[in-house]
C-alpha cells in the first residue's frame, strides 16, 4: 500500500509525484510562512546571513588590517577611528572581530559536517543492521561500544587532548571537532533508522527485491535525516563556542589569527585594568551567533514535525503541498 | 600624559574590573579569614602564583621554593644593602666592584664571622659564628657546611653546577679545620668562591637533624627536606599543602634575633588578576608576579604601593646558530635590527623593563653597553639580509610560553615588524609544562626564553650563556675565544683583568648576537603601604625577615 508524504507511517520528505520545481516552491512558500508566524526564527537567520556575509566580505569592510600590530594606538578605547577600540598590539578589535568568523565558521562547519557526514552513514548502517545476526551484528556492537567509550571522556577535555596530539593548527581544530561530535550524529541517525526500518514502505522495497545498499540510500536515509539536519545547526554553534573554547585555553587557533576565542582570552587580563573592549566586542559576536544558529536549529526542528507542520499550513492558509 | 592617563585608567574602571572578576567567582573562598589574619600586625600575607613545590632548593627553583629557601636558611655571607637609587624606599645588595674593600667585595657575615682567602686564592676559610643553633636545637659547626657541600657532590641535581664553578670535584677539597671553621680548596684563584657563599642556591643545612631523617634509600634526607626545614634561618615551616598555601613561623631563637613578622602565609592564587583584587582590597599584603599594566593600575590606588627596581632579569630569544638561517651571523644581526624594543617597552611591559643594550645583566660590575648598535632599524635589518643572501626574505618559526602572558604580545609585535623585511614567522605557542623541554632540547629555530644569573659577576653570568659547554648555551652558540676569556677571567682575581677580559667576551657576543636582545624586566613588588622593608636580591626573591611595618 502506498502511503503519501507526511502522513502517519509514510515518508516525511517525499518525492512522488510532484516534480522538483514544486517541491522547491512549496518549501518557499513555507518557508516564508513559518518566519511570517515566527519572527524569533527570522532573526536567526538574519544573524547567520549577517555573520556569513562579514566573514566573506571581510577584507572589503574591515577597517585595518586583522593581524598587524600597530603598538602606537595600543589599548584605545572605542572611538571614531576604531569603533570597538584597540587590543594590548595595537590591532583593531573591528577589524579582528569582523574576519574571525571566517575562522570559526570555516572550522566549526567542516568539523560539524564532517562529524554530521561519518556519523550519519555508521549511524544508519548500524541501525539498519541492528537485528541482523552474524558480522553485521558484531560490527554494530563494536561501532556503538566505541562510541560509548568516546562519549565517556568529556567533550572539551577530550577536545584539547586530541589538539595536543596533532599540534596546534587549524586541521587539528577541526579534526578534533569533527572527532567529539561523530557519536551524537551517529546516535540520531541510529534511532531514527531502526524506526524506519519497519515501515511499510522499507519493507516493500525489500520484499520487492531492491538491496540494502539502495533501501538504505533511497528510503532510510532521506526519511531519518530531518532531526540530523535539526542538530546540525545547534551542533555548528556549539563547534564555534568550542572552537573558542579551545582557543581561550590556548589550544586552538595560532596568534595572531582572528578568532573570537583567542581575542577573548588575549583580552580578559585587561578587564581587572579597566580595558573591557578587547574582550567584550568579541564575546558578544560570538554569543550572538551562537544564538542565531540555535534560532536555526529551532526552526528546522520545527519544519520537520510533520504536526506542527500541518498546523503551521492550517493557520496559515493556502500552503498546499502539490504532491498531496 | 601619564600612562595611567593614556589607558584611561581610574579608580572606578579597575573596581569595576575587580566586581567582575569577584562575581565570576575567581576568588578563592578562603580568603574573609586571610584578610582577617592580614590586620594583625605581625603577620604577612603573600599572595603567590603557585605555593612552594618542594623546600629542597636542590631539586626545585620554582618562584614558590626560592622565596621560602630566603626565609628558611642562612648562608655564610651576604652582601651590605644600599638604598636602589632610582627607589630610596627599597634596599639592594651592594655588589658593586670596591678595590677598597678586603677581595673587592662589601660583604658582611652571616652563619661566618670571620673569612679569609689565602694569597694565591685556591683557599677560602671560614670561621662559624659560636652559639648559633637550628630550628632543631643543634648547634651550627663547621660539620653542618662540609655535609651541606658534600651532599651537592652526591646529588644530581643543582649541586654540581653550584661546586663545578668553584672547581670543586671532591669531598677532600672541603676541609674542617676545626669545630668551627671550614675551607675551601679550589685548584685556580677563583673570584667566584666568595660569592658562592652569597648565592641562595648554597644554603647550609643541620646536617645533626639531616643524618638523624636520612636512610640508606636516602642518605641526604631529600624526603625530609621536601617538607620540612633543617636550617639556620629565621623562619620554620608550620604548614605546606600544595596548591593552597604554606605558613612559615617566625623563630624566637635566631641569632639575629625573631623577625618583625611572626607568621607568614604564602597563599597560591594563580591568576593575576586575583592578586590584584586582593591586594587592593587590602586581603593581602604582597601580590606577587602581576601584569606590567595591573602594576600601572596600582601605582596610584590607595593604601598600595608599588617598587620597580631593576633586576638581574632579562628576555631573549635564542637565535639558534646550528639551524639556518641563524647560523650566519648577518641573519642574526638583521633580527635583532627588526626588534622592536620600544614598542615592547611602551606597549608591553609599560615602562617596567628597561631595553636590553648587553648580554649580562645591567646592574652586575663589568656591565657595558658600549657595544650596543642593534637599536630598531629595519633597512639596516633589510641590507644586512640582502648581504647574507636572503634578499627576499626567510620563513621560520618562534617558539613562546603560553605561561608568561607577555611572550606573545611581545611575539605579534616582533612578527609585525619582521614582515617589512620579508620575514614570516609563525607564532608556536608551547604549553607552559612543556616550554622548558622544547628550550632544552635545544631544537627549535627561535624561542624566548626568561632567566637570570644569580651570582652577580660576568664570569658567572657570561660562562652560563655563552660558553660553548655549557648546559644553558640554549642558543648553540659557538666562539672558541669567547669560551677561552671567560675561562681565563674565572681564574684571576685581578680586578682590572676581569674588567678588560668581560669587555672583550662583551663585544664578541654583542656582535655575534647569538639572541634577540630584548629588554631587562624590573623586579616589581605591589605591597601595602604599610609594609617597609622591601629589599632586591639579584636570586629575586623576597626574605620574609625584612620586612616591618
Amino acid at each position: 500500500m502506498a502511503l503519501s508524504p507526511n502522513q502517519p507511517g509514510g515518508p516525511i520528505w517525499s518525492t512522488g509525484r510532484r516534480g522538483a520545481g514544486g517541491r522547491a516552491r512549496f518549501a518557499l512558500r513555507y518557508f516564508i510562512q513559518l518566519l511570517r508566524t515566527h519572527p524569533v526564527y527570522a532573526g536567526g537567520y538574519v544573524i547567520v546571513a549577517v555573520v556569513a556575509i562579514f566573514a566573506l566580505a571581510a577584507p572589503l569592510v574591515a577597517p585595518y588590517s586583522p593581524i598587524t600590530a600597530d603598538p602606537s594606538v595600543y589599548l584605545l578605547p572605542p572611538s571614531f577611528s576604531h569603533l570597538f577600540g584597540t587590543d594590548v598590539t595595537g590591532m583593531d578589535v573591528l577589524s579582528r572581530v569582523i574576519f574571525a568568523p571566517r575562522i570559526d565558521l570555516a572550522i566549526a562547519l567542516v568539523g560539524t559536517g564532517l562529524s554530521a557526514a561519518i556519523g550519519t552513514f555508521l549511524g544508519a548502517l548500524v541501525g539498519y543492521h541492528q537485528d541482523a545476526r552474524g558480522v553485521p551484528r558484531f560490527l554494530s556492537g563494536f561501532v556503538m561500544r566505541s562510541a560509548d567509550v568516546l562519549q565517556a571522556f568529556p567533550v572539551f577535555v577530550f577536545a584539547i587532548a586530541l589538539v595536543a596530539v596533532f599540534g596546534q593548527s587549524i586541521a587539528s581544530v577541526v579534526f578534533a571537532i569533527a572527532f567529539v561530535n561523530i557519536p551524537i550524529y551517529l546516535r540520531l541517525m541510529r534511532s531514527q533508522v531502526m524506526n524506519i526500518r519497519r515501515m511499510r514502505y522499507v519493507e516493500a522495497a525489500y520484499v520487492s527485491g531492491m538491496p540494502d545498499s539502495y533501501i538504505i540510500r533511497r528510503h532510510v536515509v532521506p526519511n531519518a535525516i530531518a532531526p540530523v539536519l535539526a542538530q546540525l545547526s545547534v551542533n555548528i554553534g556549539w563547534s564555534i563556542l568550542l572552537t573558542a573554547g579551545l582557543s581561550f585555553v590556548g589550544a586552538g587557533v595560532r596568534a595572531p589569527t582572528p578568532e573570537w576565542g583567542s581575542m577573548i582570552a588575549t583580552g580578559f587580563p585587561n578587564i581587572m585594568t579597566g580595558q573591557w573592549w578587547p574582550s567584550l566586542f568579541p564575546g558578544l559576536a560570538l554569543a550572538v551567533t551562537v544564538y542565531g544558529f540555535g534560532i536555526i536549529g529551532a526552526s528546522i526542528e520545527f519544519m520537520a514535525d510533520p504536526r506542527r507542520r500541518r498546523t503551521l499550513a492550517n493557520a496559515g492558509g493556502p500552503i498546499r503541498d502539490p504532491g498531496e | 600624559m601619564t600612562e595611567r592617563d593614556r589607558l584611561n585608567v581610574t579608580r572606578r574602571t579597575v573596581l569595576e574590573g575587580a566586581a567582575a572578576v569577584a562575581a565570576g567567582g575567581v576568588l578563592p573562598a578562603s580568603f574573609p579569614s586571610i584578610a582577617a589574619a592580614a590586620e594583625e600586625t605581625h603577620t604577612m600575607v603573600i599572595a603567590a602564583p603557585a605555593t612552594p613545590q618542594s623546600l629542597d632548593h636542590e631539586f626545585d627553583v620554582s618562584l614558590g621554593t626560592i622565596d621560602s629557601v630566603g626565609g628558611l636558611y642562612d648562608n655564610l655571607l651576604e652582601y651590605e644593602k644600599v638604598h636602589d637609587p632610582k627607589d630610596p624606599e627599597a634596599l639592594r645588595e651592594d655588589i658593586s666592584v670596591h678595590t677598597d674593600r678586603p677581595y673587592n667585595l662589601a660583604l658582611k657575615g652571616k652563619l661566618a664571622e670571620k673569612w679569609e682567602v689565602s694569597p694565591d686564592g685556591t683557599v677560602g676559610r671560614f670561621t662559624l659564628r659560636q652559639g648559633v643553633k637550628s630550628n632543631w636545637a643543634n648547634e651550627l659547626t663547621a660539620d653542618d657546611v662540609k655535609w651541606t657541600w658534600d651532599r651537592k657532590l652526591h646529588l644530581n641535581g643543582l649541586g654540581p653546577f653550584q661546586t663545578g664553578v668553584l672547581g670543586i670535584t671532591k669531598e677532600e677539597q672541603i676541609q674542617v679545620d676545626g669545630r668551627y671553621v671550614i675551607s675551601f680548596h679550589v685548584p685556580k684563584p677563583n673570584p667566584l668562591l666568595l660569592k658562592q657563599m652569597v648565592n641562595l642556591s648554597n644554603p647550609v643545612y643541620d646536617a645533626t637533624k639531616c643524618k638523624q631523617v636520612s636512610s640508606s634509600d636516602d642518605p641526604w634526607a631529600h624526603k625530609f627536606l621536601e617538607n620540612n626545614t633543617a636550617g639556620f634561618g629565621p623562619y620554620v615551616v608550620s604548614q605546606l599543602t600544595r596548591g593552597q598555601q604554606a605558613v612559615f613561623k617566625a623563630r624566637a631563637d635566631y641569632y639575629r634575633g625573631k623577625p618583625y613578622m611572626d607568621t607568614v602565609i604564602f597563599k597560591e592564587v594563580p591568576t593575576s588578576a586575583s592578586r590584584l583584587s586582593l591586594l587592593q582590597g587590602g586581603s593581602v599584603d604582597i601580590a606577587q608576579f602581576l601584569q606590567p599594566l595591573e602594576y600601572i593600575t596600582l601605582t596610584k590606588a590607595s593604601g598600595v604601593k608599588v617598587d620597580a627596581v631593576p633586576a638581574s632579569f632579562a628576555i631573549w630569544i635564542e637565535l639558534n646558530a646550528k639551524i639556518k638561517p641563524f647560523d650566519n651571523v648577518k641573519v642574526r644581526q638583521a633580527m635583532n635590527y627588526a626588534l622592536p624594543r620600544d614598542d615592547v617597552l611602551k606597549a608591553v611591559y609599560h615602562g617596567l623593563a628597561d631595553k636590553q643594550t648587553g648580554c649580562i645583566p645591567i646592574i652586575y660590575p663589568n656591565f657595558t653597553d658600549k657595544f650596543w648598535t642593534y637599536d630598531t632599524n629595519l633597512d639596516k635589518a633589510k641590507a644586512l639580509l640582502t648581504e647574507a643572501g636572503f634578499k627576499d626574505g626567510f620563513k621560520s618559526t618562534l617558539s613562546y610560553n603560553a605561561g608568561d602572558p607577555v611572550q606573545e604580545p611581545i611575539a605579534i609585535l616582533y612578527q609585525t615588524s619582521l614582515r617589512k623585511i620579508g620575514v614570516e614567522i609563525t607564532l608556536n605557542k608551547v604549553p607552559a609544562a612543556t616550554f622548558y623541554d622544547f628550550v632544552t632540547k635545544r631544537e627549535q629555530p627561535m624561542i624566548f626564553y626568561l632567566d637570570s644569573p644569580w651570582v652577580p659577576d660576568p664570569g658567572y653570568s657570561t660562562q652560563l650563556y655563552f660558553n660553548s659547554k655549557s648546559y644553558v648555551d640554549y642558543s648553540n652558540y659557538v666562539n672558541p675565544e669567547v669560551d677561552d676569556l671567560i675561562k681565563s677571567g674565572l681564574e684571576t682575581l685581578d680586578p682590572k683583568v676581569r674588567d678588560e677580559t668581560y669587555t672583550r667576551v662583551q663585544q664578541l657576543v654583542m656582535g655575534d648576537a647569538p639572541w634577540g636582545f630584548i629588554v631587562w624586566p624590573r623586579y616589581v613588588l605591589a605591597r601595602r603601604a604599610n609594609l617597609e622593608g622591601f629589599t632586591y636580591y639579584t636570586s629575586n626573591n623576597l626574605r620574609f625577615q625584612d620586612f616591618h611595618r
